[in-house]
């Protein structure tokens, strides 16, 4: 129908728009300053742990509550970077076991941040993140890249 | 019974869905176009008996009453129709349904005494359509709140009542589609008691998002498993209050039935139909039911190769291009074929492929059989 000139719907009072569709899937947005102390505190925490030599716990860690909703970005690019941080700090040949001892949930949360972490090369090492990105679709499978695809909580 | 699948190949197109009458003597498809095409089983095959041909747009779904063998159709031109067979010519004679809805319809359903069938669509409602002797016509009424989106799938409660939706907002919900002179008050259920009509049993939704494709009552009625876009099937029952959600590692399923309460069937991009069962208390995945197909029936001989090759314009043999599963493409729908609904023993697949394929559901509980406590 190119000939059509009017975007019917836009025009439609009871659209289903963008805000009212994060509202469902994201819920109550928390305060900024909240948001942000929680991923300072996280960031600190992951360091000490990787310190102490504790990777399967420092990865955990970093992948719990991301900070899903849009007014967050300051936060989402703390948060990714303390889980490249983790990621970077992590052998090769320990990726396999490390991600089978993932809840379903954290796969899905570590298969968001490959995501994010590949969409800035010139910061991160894509070639160490495709290496964790074939281990974790061996074990999660293409239904973990499906859900990173339509997921609306973003990292 | 034979244990591997019976794969029917039409070559017409892709089969946008697809319907068996009551006796599964006679089958009707549509091919993603306008017209649905009847089939009469004559031996090992099908042949084409007559063309149910009044919609100006594609047909989206087809639905056959097993009972008083009346057909319902709905398409992308806002209407539906329902065919009755005449007696005298074996016609089939078309009445249209006034809908009342100003966007493509999408799926239809018969509920389960066939007095009555509800039809979603983009118009973010569903219409529940009744016949009204009076005036000698079909009426639809409308469930619209709390609908945001386009309703994608339906299945209807064994005790004729309860409407289960799933929906492109993301959510799949349970209504009550009571209609006053047809319906008597339904018996106490899991999913509430005093339910007129738009009543909202329950609104759920997946973990991750995504479009809930698929939605389907256990025979029982009491859980309802839905599957979304976000590649997880959901089993709800509200009479313990358990919600399982179950993450699965393969691409999303459109499609889902349950052979008994404790097997549901999904089946959806990954051109296969996948098991999942109830053990114990946890719902998990079983199995793929497609073992790959064996490399015989692909034609392995070098003259099939370059004939293979030919028609696909290759320049060198290349295995990664053939999906070793029975159906080609996705599987768009998923039906019960043979046994009661609480215990199915065939179910029937369609897809994009244009294969229609007829699955036997015994040989795969036996082979998991072992696997059971």
């Amino acid at each position: 129908m190119a000939f059509r000139k009017i975007d019917i719907d836009a025009l439609e009072e009871d659209a289903f728009g963008e805000d009212e569709i994060d509202f469902q899937e994201i819920g109550e947005l928390r305060p900024l300053a909240d948001v942000e102390a929680q991923v300072n505190s996280r960031a600190q925490e992951v360091r000490s742990l990787l310190q102490r030599g504790n990777t399967s716990g420092a990865l955990s860690t970093s992948l719990q509550n991301p900070p899903y909703g849009a007014p967050f970005h300051a936060a989402k690019a703390r948060n990714t970077q303390t889980v490249m941080e983790v990621l970077n700090s992590i052998k090769v040949a320990d990726v396999p076991q490390l991600v089978k001892s993932l809840s379903p949930e954290e796969q899905d949360v570590l298969m968001k941040y490959l995501y994010a972490g590949m969409a800035a090369p010139e910061q991160n090492n894509s070639g160490h993140l495709l290496a964790w990105h074939e281990k974790l679709t061996e074990v999660a499978g293409q239904g973990c890249i499906v859900r990173v695809i339509t997921d609306r909580r973003t990292v | 019974m034979s244990d591997s699948p019976i794969v029917n190949e039409f070559n017409q197109g892709p089969i946008s869905c697809h319907a068996f009458n009551g006796d599964r003597t006679e089958l009707a498809v549509c091919f993603n176009t306008n017209v649905v095409s009847i089939f009469r089983k004559s031996g090992a095959g099908w042949t084409q008996t007559s063309t149910l041909a009044e919609h100006d747009k594609p047909v989206t779904s087809v639905d056959w009453a097993p009972k008083s063998n009346r057909i319902v159709t709905c398409s992308q031109d806002r209407n539906a129709y329902v065919w009755t067979l005449d007696g005298a010519s074996h016609q089939w004679k078309p009445t249209l349904v006034l809908l009342r809805i100003n966007r493509a319809a999408t799926f239809v359903r018969w509920s389960p005494e066939e007095d009555k069938f509800a039809v979603a669509s983009g118009s973010r409602c569903i219409s529940v359509c009744y016949f009204e002797e009076d005036n000698d016509w079909w009426v639809g009424k409308h469930i619209k709140k709390p609908i945001r989106s386009t309703v994608l799938s339906l299945d209807w409660h064994p005790n004729n009542v309860l409407l289960a939706a799933g929906c492109a907002d993301m959510k799949a919900r349970v209504f009550s589609a009571f209609i006053k002179g047809i319906d008597k008050k339904p018996a106490p259920s899991p999913w509430g008691e005093k339910l007129p009509f738009n009543t909202v049993c329950g609104e759920f939704s997946n973990g991750a998002g995504g479009w809930i494709h698929g939605v389907a009552f256990s025979p029982s009625g009491e859980s309802l498993a839905f599957t979304g876009h976000d590649s997880t099937i959901t089993v709800v029952s509200p009479g313990t209050g358990d919600i399982q959600s179950i993450r699965a590692p393969y691409l999303p399923y459109l499609s889902v039935i349950w052979l008994n309460e404790n097997q549901i069937v999904a089946a959806g991009h990954d051109c296969a139909p996948h098991l999942f069962e109830l053990k114990g208390q946890q719902w998990a995945f079983s199995a793929s039911l497609d073992a790959a197909v064996k490399k015989a029936d692909v034609g392995f001989t070098a003259r099939d190769t370059f004939r293979r090759m030919d028609s696909r314009a290759q320049s060198a043999t290349s295995t990664d291009t053939e999906v070793h599963t029975h159906h080609q493409n996705t599987i768009n729908s998923i039906r019960p074929f043979s046994g009661t609904p609480g215990h199915v023993e065939q179910f029937s697949t369609s897809g994009i492929d244009g294969k229609l394929i007829i699955w036997n559901a015994n040989s795969i509980s036996r082979g998991l059989g072992n696997l059971h406590l």
